[in-house]
């Protein structure tokens, strides 16, 4: 079991409803933490149009979860 | 240097940051909040940033602009927070030897900086809606 805390950006801040949660998860990648998430939500997010980070930092969903990470989950940037 | 401001934009000092003896070049960018978007009448807009990740990525940007046009100097600016019609929203200088390096390196600078850095725009219409906006 991993402690972990999840950052929610942009519309995906309406989606979830938060803009932080903590969670306890066994969940070992980002893809299937995502999958665990979308149980929470009844507007299911386009996946390809979101990207996600660690600990600050772009990685890939494919990516292992680690005790005590953040991890962020980003809409298409609208900036400028 | 990229950073994030949540007060007016500084174009004066930021722009004396930027100038450099040797250089023949400057050019600028000023992006401004405008009142129409998307066919809507735009009252006012909030920009929402994941700051260490944009200012990661913006300095990224801006260290790929100096490699790759070989320019002198690139600063970035880009508010958050609440701002008005009229407001300015981001700010992008380079200076180089030279115009075309300068014209180019600053339009690659904002194309990428609207395209990756974490920063996101939620406007208020006069309908009384608001709403996250999309990439265009």
């Amino acid at each position: 079991m991993k402690n972990i805390e999840i950052l929610f950006f942009g519309k995906l801040k309406e989606t979830w409803n938060t803009s932080n949660i903590t969670l306890e998860t066994t969940s070992h990648d980002i893809e299937s933490l995502y999958l665990e998430l979308l149980k929470q939500v009844s507007e299911v997010p386009h996946k390809q149009s979101i990207k996600v980070a660690i600990n600050d930092e772009f990685v890939d969903w494919d990516t292992l979860i680690n005790d005590k990470d953040t991890i962020a989950f980003l809409p298409p940037a609208s900036g400028g | 240097m990229f950073s994030l401001s949540e007060s007016t934009i500084d174009e004066i000092a930021l722009k004396k940051s930027t100038i450099d003896p040797s250089c023949g070049g400057f050019v600028c960018f000023e992006g401004w909040v405008r009142d129409h978007n998307q066919g809507k009448n735009v009252l006012k807009l909030a920009y929402e940033a994941y700051p260490k990740l944009a200012i990661k990525e913006g300095n990224k940007i801006i260290a790929e602009a100096i490699e790759k046009f070989g320019i002198k100097n690139a600063f970035c600016t880009h508010r958050i927070g609440l701002l008005e019609i009229g407001d300015m929203a981001v700010w992008v200088g380079v200076s180089a030897a030279h115009r075309d390096a300068a014209f180019k390196s600053c339009r690659y600078i904002l194309d990428e900086v609207k395209a990756r850095v974490p920063i996101w725009k939620n406007e208020t219409w006069s309908d009384g809606e608001s709403g996250w906006i999309e990439q265009e």
